[in-house]
């Protein structure tokens, strides 16, 4: 079981208008890691008869509303070709079919990662007995975003979304509500203008708003945040990218925290662009092994509109070890 | 078997190579993407015949790329190479077809852009675009 080690209590946030009000009061809990890893096997130490499927993922209990679990890997971290052989043996034939059409070996491996890195996330919320990852299916909505097949596998609902870099594979779940996820190196250096890219790409009220950034470092770190946070909206929204192109939607940044704005399409003068703030979506940015940024996105239920979204993260190697990394409230 | 002569039975293709008619039966998004990280709108099942690029074309995209994704020497790279599994992610097609507008001086649609999932199709794209430039711009 996860140990908590060490609660750091944060005061709350009032709503974005600056003033305070009980209601919208956020409350943060920060469950600093101090190595509360839990260790579940040594697999070096046993041997190959000896492992089993149903004692090294265990069971947790779902996600509940307004809540999203964030998991990743790093791949370096994973370097056991007796382990990863493990992990191709969780695969469907499609799946390593795919991984196999990757070129080269790092880019296989990596697309090995995020296969097992899905399967065994959505195995551990079982029910009543162990699920075997290999057993679930996915099927893909009508604009192709992945799903799980849930209802001819035995599983809970689940919604997830996976996203993955070089260096960091992770991987969103949720039960009530769709979600979206997007991750990016922080370093990740873009080959032209931040500034040029964005006329091209984004929205016109966050060109205006990076142009106000002068340190070209930080006005890159910018960019890079409102791409995750517009990534995974898209992904969130589940309905391919010409949904939802990047320059029909602002994501306002405030004190308090993110805020989707829809651009109107038709209004009666054509000067005036309505713009819809109200948004209908949650968003969390976070960073991950001070290597990454974070973005995660899902869908506002009506009867949780305003509410903070609660993301709780941990870091894995399935089989080996999980070790909870952070759970925060986040604001609108 | 009796067996035939295999030049009597050969079908050469067309001596000019930039001529090749072929049929785009489905081109389904559903296997872009090794980890699902980023999936597209599936296209409707079609019938089209086309041209397809000159082999220039593919070579400059394919330099661009290459470029782009920081890919080594030894990664060969044909027409078919599709972008995914080379390890480019969304923000790489887009960097990528942001190249491809100011190399050949075209505009692409956005939900062009994230559609292009291959060289080929990078190179039929622009391919198309040059083609529907005003006269007046010339090429």
């Amino acid at each position: 079981m996860e140990e908590e080690k060490k609660f750091v209590g944060g005061w709350g946030k009032g709503n974005k208008m600056g003033e305070r009000r009980p209601e919208d009061i956020c409350w943060k809990e920060r469950w600093v890691d101090v190595g509360s890893a839990v260790r579940l096997l040594d697999l070096s130490a046993m041997s190959q008869m000896q492992r089993s499927f149903s004692i090294d993922l265990p069971s947790l209990r779902l996600p509940s509303r307004r809540e999203t679990h964030l998991w990743y890997i790093l791949p370096d971290e994973v370097k056991s070709t007796s382990l990863l052989k493990r992990y191709s043996q969780l695969l469907s034939q499609t799946e390593k079919d795919r991984v196999d059409q990757m070129r080269g070996d790092e880019l296989k491996k990596n697309a090995l990662l995020a296969r097992t890195l899905v399967r065994t996330t959505i195995a551990r919320y079982q029910t009543n007995e162990a699920v075997d990852p290999r057993s679930l299916m996915f099927k893909k909505n009508m604009y192709g975003k992945p799903e799980l097949d849930w209802q001819n596998c035995n599983v809970q609902p689940l919604h997830f979304n996976i996203s993955h870099t070089d260096s960091l594979i992770a991987c969103g779940v949720t039960v009530h509500v769709p979600v979206g996820i997007d991750v990016e190196d922080k370093e990740r250096k873009i080959k032209h203008d931040v500034l040029t890219f964005a006329k091209r790409f984004y929205s016109a009220d966050e060109v205006n708003c990076l142009a106000t950034i002068l340190d070209p470092e930080a006005q890159r770190k910018e960019f890079i945040k409102l791409w995750t946070l517009k990534e995974a909206y898209v992904k969130a929204l589940g309905k391919g990218f010409s949904a939802a192109p990047f320059n029909t939607f602002t994501i306002q940044s405030n004190p308090g925290g993110y805020n989707l704005c829809k651009t109107s399409e038709i209004t009666a003068n054509p000067l005036e662009e309505t713009k819809k703030c109200n948004g209908g979506w949650k968003f969390a940015l976070l960073e991950l092994a001070d290597s990454h940024y974070a973005a995660v996105c899902t869908e506002d239920d009506q009867a949780d509109e305003g509410a903070p979204m609660r993301v709780i993260v941990r870091k894995t190697i399935p089989f080996v070890e999980d070790q909870l990394i952070l759970k925060e409230y986040f604001c609108n | 078997m009796a067996s035939l002569s295999t030049t009597s039975l050969s079908f050469k293709a067309p001596s000019i190579q930039s001529t090749r008619i072929y049929q785009v039966l489905h081109k389904a998004s559903s296997f872009k993407s090794i980890s699902f990280g980023r999936f597209q709108s599936s296209k409707r099942l079609r019938l089209q015949i086309s041209c397809a690029a000159k082999p220039e074309t593919v070579q400059k995209v394919g330099d661009i790329v290459r470029e782009q994704l920081a890919l080594s020497t030894d990664t060969a790279l044909t027409a078919e190479s599709k972008f995914s599994a080379l390890g480019a992610d969304s923000l790489d097609t887009v960097e990528i077809v942001m190249a491809l507008e100011e190399k050949f001086d075209i505009s692409v649609e956005e939900t062009d852009a994230q559609n292009i999932t291959t060289i080929q199709e990078a190179a039929d794209l622009i391919e198309d675009l040059v083609q529907k430039k005003p006269a007046a711009q010339g090429s």
